[in-house]
């Protein structure tokens, strides 16, 4: 994490929100708007199969690009491979003009776990082809160092199974990605409530991207912003200096006082 | 024929074993959902739990589709089947108007439904025939594939290089129901032709999967057989099938049959109660997997499960061929006099506009395009 500022930076981007969305799952286009408007959010990821040009009122696309300060990131869930994700990608580059790429390459439909061959295939060649490539991943500090040796932007570990509302059930590995890692760490899946969000910040991770969480809460937009409150409290955080845990207590009166 | 099923689709244990109220509970709530938790939720025990069965469901709809609706839409491409399935008014023996459409008819028919907007298409033909043979059909999935971003068939059995021909030619998915899982009732509805081969029929969705469908539609024709015994062995089935094609995905259906031309009466009639029973629990029992149902059920039974169980509805739907292209926005399946016979009658008959507004009422998006053209076998 770069303490020196508190704008995230993607691909020479800027953000100051800290807080990704997802766009799916939601009950209408307008509530989907009022959730992200709600988020404060610069930055969306619209998935390529929900573009629809010949459609107007069943396409994601349009409506989000209309948004001011948001900038879009088409992601390419429904690719099987990465030769899949790669045409996805640059279909997504040419119907959007946005230079950023989510790559998600979920081949078993029933859990939607990623497959971590063909993400980090398609992510070398996106990153050599010129896009600002977000790997959607496991969470595994390894493949995570060698994204970040092709030239992806970030990498972006799963907290849980999609949808699931697990939780942070993977932070022992994200702490691993985050020790080592030069680019920023977004967690990406699973995260259910804001408090887990600030959780993820208060462990120095860089962003999350929350969808599901938000789409599926009663109300969607008050609940984007109580995102957008945890993520901010987590980094507030993150940037005072917790305190350090320690398994023992710590006596006011030390028993070594007498040595000195 | 050998009637005995395979120990992996068997589900006669379970048909001996009775369900407490606790049992019901449990399974409501678990997290770990297996072939137990269905035998629970479709017993007799569970009819008392219906609006827990629902409450459950309804979350992990939500949890795994959000609060979406994915739209679909059939087209009776031939009428023409050499099948003897007793059931059905289609039937070869069956004195009944026939008509295939040509492709300059297929294209109308395209069209029109373009224009609606949907994104999926359901290709259907009877069982095969000279009228609608493999050649037939890659043409009107070509056709087809030039328009729709999803074209899937629900047609006759085939091989695995048939299946491959097919999807070469930008098909996706196959539907094909299983009708009864159980082999004597099997037999006796099924009264000649290839369709009488039990085994034949519940291996194709692995061929189909194995020739490069992306989906496989699965489902038992409800009304035939013990229902109990049918979805229990739908469910091993589809459990099967993800086991061995990790990468497929699946979605299942709900058919109930109704007393077609023919006069056929079903032997086990499945009212709403058991149908809404059935769908809650293989919801609760494959939270991931769509389920479907179609506008054979009447518009007050669809619109109360859609986002509850179901993920997946065709509406506007003819069930007549030529059905679109010629027709305004009158439903001319119900209509005296029309050009050709319904297979079934639409119980939903309601318009594009007037469902969607229904389910926007019910905070649920109506969604028409969720794939994308650009993962076909050959893009």
């Amino acid at each position: 994490m770069n303490l020196e500022t508190r704008n995230l930076k993607l691909g020479g981007h800027e953000f100051k929100s800290r807080l990704i969305l997802g766009t799916g799952k939601f009950s209408n286009t307008a509530t989907m708007i009022a959730a992200i408007e709600a988020s404060g959010t610069e930055l969306v990821t619209v998935a390529l199969r929900r573009f629809n040009r010949d459609k107007p009122s069943d396409d994601l696309c349009a409506p989000l690009a209309k948004l001011k300060g948001v900038k879009l990131m088409p992601n390419t869930s429904g690719a099987m491979n990465a030769k899949e994700a790669v045409r996805a990608a640059q279909l997504g580059r040419e119907l959007s003009g946005s230079p950023f790429v989510k790559v998600e390459i979920h081949p078993n439909p029933h859990h939607l776990m990623p497959d971590a061959i063909e993400t980090y295939l398609a992510a070398k060649e996106l990153a050599a082809d010129g896009f600002i490539v977000l790997p959607y991943i496991p969470a595994d500090p390894v493949l995570a160092k060698k994204l970040e040796d092709v030239g992806c932007a970030a990498v972006m570990p799963l907290g849980a199974a999609i949808g699931s509302g697990g939780g942070l059930s993977t932070a022992d590995m994200i702490q691993l990605i985050l020790r080592d890692s030069n680019i920023p760490v977004i967690v990406d899946a699973g995260l259910r409530a804001p408090s887990e969000a600030a959780r993820a910040m208060e462990m120095g991770c860089d962003a999350v991207l929350v969808n599901s969480a938000i789409a599926a809460a009663r109300d969607p937009a008050a609940m984007a912003r109580a995102f957008a409150l945890g993520v901010e409290t987590g980094y507030a955080a993150r940037q005072a200096g917790l305190m350090p845990k320690s398994e023992l207590a710590i006596a006011t009166s030390p028993l070594t006082s007498f040595l000195s | 024929m050998n009637n005995d099923l395979p120990d992996w689709l068997n589900p006669a244990p379970w048909l001996s074993r009775t369900f407490s109220a606790a049992d019901v509970q449990h399974a409501i709530g678990t997290e770990a959902p297996d072939e137990e938790t269905l035998a629970a939720l479709l017993s007799p025990a569970a009819e008392e739990f219906l609006e827990s069965m629902a409450a459950r469901a309804q979350a992990l709809t939500q949890r795994h589709f959000g609060r979406i609706i994915q739209l679909y839409v059939p087209l009776y491409l031939s009428s023409w089947c050499s099948g003897g399935c007793a059931y059905c008014g289609f039937a070869a023996d069956r004195h009944t108007d026939r008509h295939a459409l040509d492709f300059a008819g297929v294209e109308k028919e395209l069209s029109a439904i373009k224009t609606m907007g949907f994104e999926e298409i359901l290709l259907l033909t009877g069982e095969r025939s000279s009228e609608a043979d493999l050649d037939y059909l890659r043409e009107c999935i070509r056709l087809a594939a030039q328009k729709f971003h999803n074209v899937a068939i629900e047609v006759f059995p085939m091989a695995t290089e048939e299946y491959r021909s097919l999807a070469e030619a930008g098909c996706t998915g196959v539907t094909l129901y299983q009708e009864t899982f159980h082999p004597e009732t099997y037999d006796v509805m099924h009264r000649w032709g290839p369709k009488k081969d039990f085994f034949n029929r519940l291996d194709a969705p692995a061929r189909a999967l194995a020739g490069g469908m992306r989906f496989a539609g699965l489902g038992a024709l409800l009304g035939l057989s013990d229902p109990r015994f049918d979805m229990l062995a739908l469910y091993r089935h589809a459990r099967h099938l993800q086991k061995s094609f990790w990468q497929s995905g699946l979605t299942i259906s709900f058919p109930r049959i109704r007393n077609e031309a023919g006069g056929f009466i079903a032997p086990h009639p499945v009212d709403e109660k058991l149908l809404a029973q059935i769908i809650l629990a293989f919801r609760i029992c494959l939270p991931n997997v769509p389920l479907t149902l179609s506008t054979r059920e009447s518009a007050a039974f669809r619109d109360g499960i859609a986002g509850i169980g179901i993920s997946k509805m065709s509406i506007a739907s003819k069930t007549t061929v030529g059905g679109y292209g010629d027709t305004g926005s009158e439903d001319l399946s119900r209509r005296s006099g029309a050009k050709a016979e319904a297979q079934f009658d639409v119980s939903d008959d309601r318009g594009l506009d007037e469902f969607c507004a229904r389910l926007h009422s019910k905070d649920l998006e109506p969604v028409f395009k969720n794939w994308d053209g650009i993962y076909r076998l050959t893009a």
